[in-house]
């Protein structure tokens, strides 16, 4: 059967020019959205201060927030890392942004690496021993795992361990105004990090280890897995070296499906724990009404998402090979 | 597609244990006002007192009735995710066999269409939405719906691709049937079960969305929610009240995901072809 879509264009060009259409409509929305909202911003803003405005200054002040740079300059801008400044915390947006997202990366990006990981090897093993206790074990607890929501493994883990035990810390990534050593700071960001971070390794690692373990069992029944067996080569190398590069192509692919549950995820662990992240700037931002806050790190962060997905289709070329020769 | 599916969904502990927890929260939603005790809005009573015979849950901070507030928790939840599942379907079975069944410039127009709203990380756009205009949750529920579909409608093209060179279906060409009278009659109720995994793998993510964004404070404070009832109870940990007021919202969201998600995972093994010898083998 051929695919229409596959046999015109190439997958690729496809690829680029969703993403491309993708992303200049979450610039769009960003930019036209706050547009809408009515009433008027610089009453809003100063009728609950003490602040007493002369009609000039307002007037001069409502020009300065009405102005509407147009969709291409405001494009611009934002390549220009121009994004604002932000009226809870006083400070340029694009300072605060790239001040939290250096634990954004660490959290997400040490609990994907983990989860991967032990998902894949364990969905793997398991795979092979087909029919085993530990199989049915396995499959049975991580089904049951997949059920609980990021909401409730974080809130257990944070009552239990941080506020009834008090073996880690409940909030915050580091210990304010300790003056450590840098052993000791790197100490003390893993005791900060253990419980978010266990939090998202449960709630990744069940669909982790299923997807492996499902697509691990569809590839040790072709007849190459046979032809290696009959050779007599050792289980780990048939595993790892023959099967395993076949049942690592689902992970990738059912990334982009999963991503919004990753991502609305990790803006919850992050608020439960509070984690100086994206995820509780945005908090704070929508608590305080901050919108150019607001604005710039949802059109930042899905920016950052879309060109994510972008590196996994490339990725997933290279891992096989057999894409690109298709039809 | 196997068409005595139900004989193996049944035969499928996950989907048994799905099925019943589906419909003990369902009667919950249907018959939630008339079960609770007291109105959850009702204030009167005394705040942060601890379970008695009236309040089997107690009471909160804001002197209201948790047991109440618990019951409105799961009817809003369950019925933000079906109004989003069911949308979702239907816009992914309508794209998908409009897509499927035309083919050409169509088809491949409504691909790539559905490629850029699968790139489009939907819960942004939901936070922007619901930040800038705190719309009603029935908004949001089919903005979600309005980015969920196109997985949907690429299963469901898929599957006409193939089903549509089937014998039965080029007989009916032949003998003139038209092609509204080809997809009601043959191939809308052929694809029926993949309307089913559809629907609960739509129901879980509306499910597991809702309650973040109640979570994060992003629906009107007055709705009942399970993610609210959460961020308000764990504020009063230290008063050791977590084992009424903390832990049964807890409970309730995990035991509502655990429902979709078994019935999602069951339904795709068990009507998924490539699967189908794992079923027989590792569940039964």
């Amino acid at each position: 059967m051929i695919d229409p879509i596959n046999h015109y264009t190439p997958r690729w060009l496809g690829m680029a020019v969703a993403f491309g259409v993708a992303a200049l409509i979450m610039i769009y929305l960003s930019y036209s959205l706050p547009r809408l909202l009515p009433g008027d911003f610089v009453i809003s803003m100063y009728s609950s201060s003490q602040v007493t405005l002369t009609s000039e200054q307002e007037t001069e002040l409502r020009d300065y927030y009405m102005e509407d740079p147009g969709f291409f300059k405001y494009a611009l801008r934002l390549a220009h890392l121009d994004w604002g400044y932000s009226y809870a915390f006083l400070m340029p947006v694009s300072a605060l942004f790239f001040s939290a997202l250096p634990w954004t990366l660490l959290l997400l990006g040490t609990a994907h690496i983990v989860s991967m990981f032990i998902g894949f090897v364990s969905g793997v093993e398991v795979a092979w021993r087909r029919g085993s206790r530990l199989e049915k074990g396995m499959v049975s607890t991580m089904t049951v795992l997949e059920g609980i929501p990021e909401i409730s493994t974080g809130v257990v883990l944070l009552v239990l361990f941080a506020l009834h035990l008090e073996w880690f810390p409940a909030s915050g990534a580091t210990t304010a105004y300790a003056e450590l050593s840098f052993c000791a700071k790197l100490i003390d960001i893993g005791h900060h990090l253990a419980l978010p971070l266990l939090t998202l390794i449960l709630a990744y690692f069940p669909g982790n280890f299923l997807l492996a373990r499902n697509s691990m069992v569809m590839v040790i029944k072709k007849p190459y897995i046979v032809t290696a067996k009959a050779k007599g080569l050792p289980g780990r190398r048939i595993r790892y070296a023959h099967a395993a590069r076949n049942a690592l192509l689902p992970l990738v692919t059912r990334f982009g499906l999963r991503l919004a549950f990753i991502i609305t995820g990790a803006l919850v662990v992050e608020r439960i724990f509070s984690y100086p992240g994206l995820g509780t700037l945005l908090f704070n931002a929508i608590k305080a009404r901050d919108l150019p806050l607001i604005q710039s790190v949802v059109l930042v962060s899905s920016l950052m998402v879309l060109a994510i997905i972008l590196c996994l289709e490339i990725i997933y070329r290279i891992i096989d090979p057999r894409v690109a020769y298709e039809h | 597609m196997n068409i005595r599916f139900k004989k193996g969904l049944f035969r499928d502990r996950w989907f048994t244990a799905g099925f019943f927890l589906a419909v003990f929260f369902v009667a919950l939603t249907l018959f939630g006002p008339v079960l609770s005790p007291f109105d959850p809005w009702d204030m009167s009573f005394e705040p942060i007192s601890p379970p008695t015979a009236d309040h089997i849950l107690g009471v909160n901070d804001g002197g209201q009735d948790i047991f109440s507030e618990l019951l409105y928790a799961i009817r809003n939840t369950v019925v933000f995710g079906m109004i989003s599942g069911l949308v979702a379907l239907g816009l992914g079975v309508l794209i998908g066999l409009v897509a499927g069944w035309s083919g050409g410039l169509i088809d491949i127009i409504l691909m790539r269409v559905s490629d850029v709203f699968l790139a489009v990380p939907v819960i942004m756009v939901l936070i922007l939405i619901a930040a800038l205009f705190r719309p009603a949750p029935l908004f949001l529920a089919l903005i979600l719906a309005g980015f969920m579909w196109p997985t949907i409608s690429k299963t469901i093209r898929a599957q006409i691709l193939s089903t549509r060179e089937a014998p039965h279906i080029r007989a009916a060409q032949q003998m003139g049937g038209s092609s509204w009278y080809i997809i009601h009659r043959h191939l809308m109720p052929e694809i029926f079960p993949l309307y089913l995994v559809g629907f609960a793998a739509k129901c879980r993510m509306a499910v597991f969305m809702e309650a973040s964004l109640a979570f994060l404070g992003l629906f009107d404070p007055s709705r009942k929610s399970l993610g609210m009832m959460i961020s308000y109870a764990i504020k009063y940990y230290y008063l050791d009240i977590w084992w009424n007021w903390l832990l049964p919202p807890i409970a309730c969201l995990s035991l509502l995901i655990m429902t979709v998600t078994f019935l999602a995972i069951s339904l795709e093994k068990v009507l998924d072809p490539r699967l189908k010898d794992t079923l027989k083998e590792s569940t039964v």
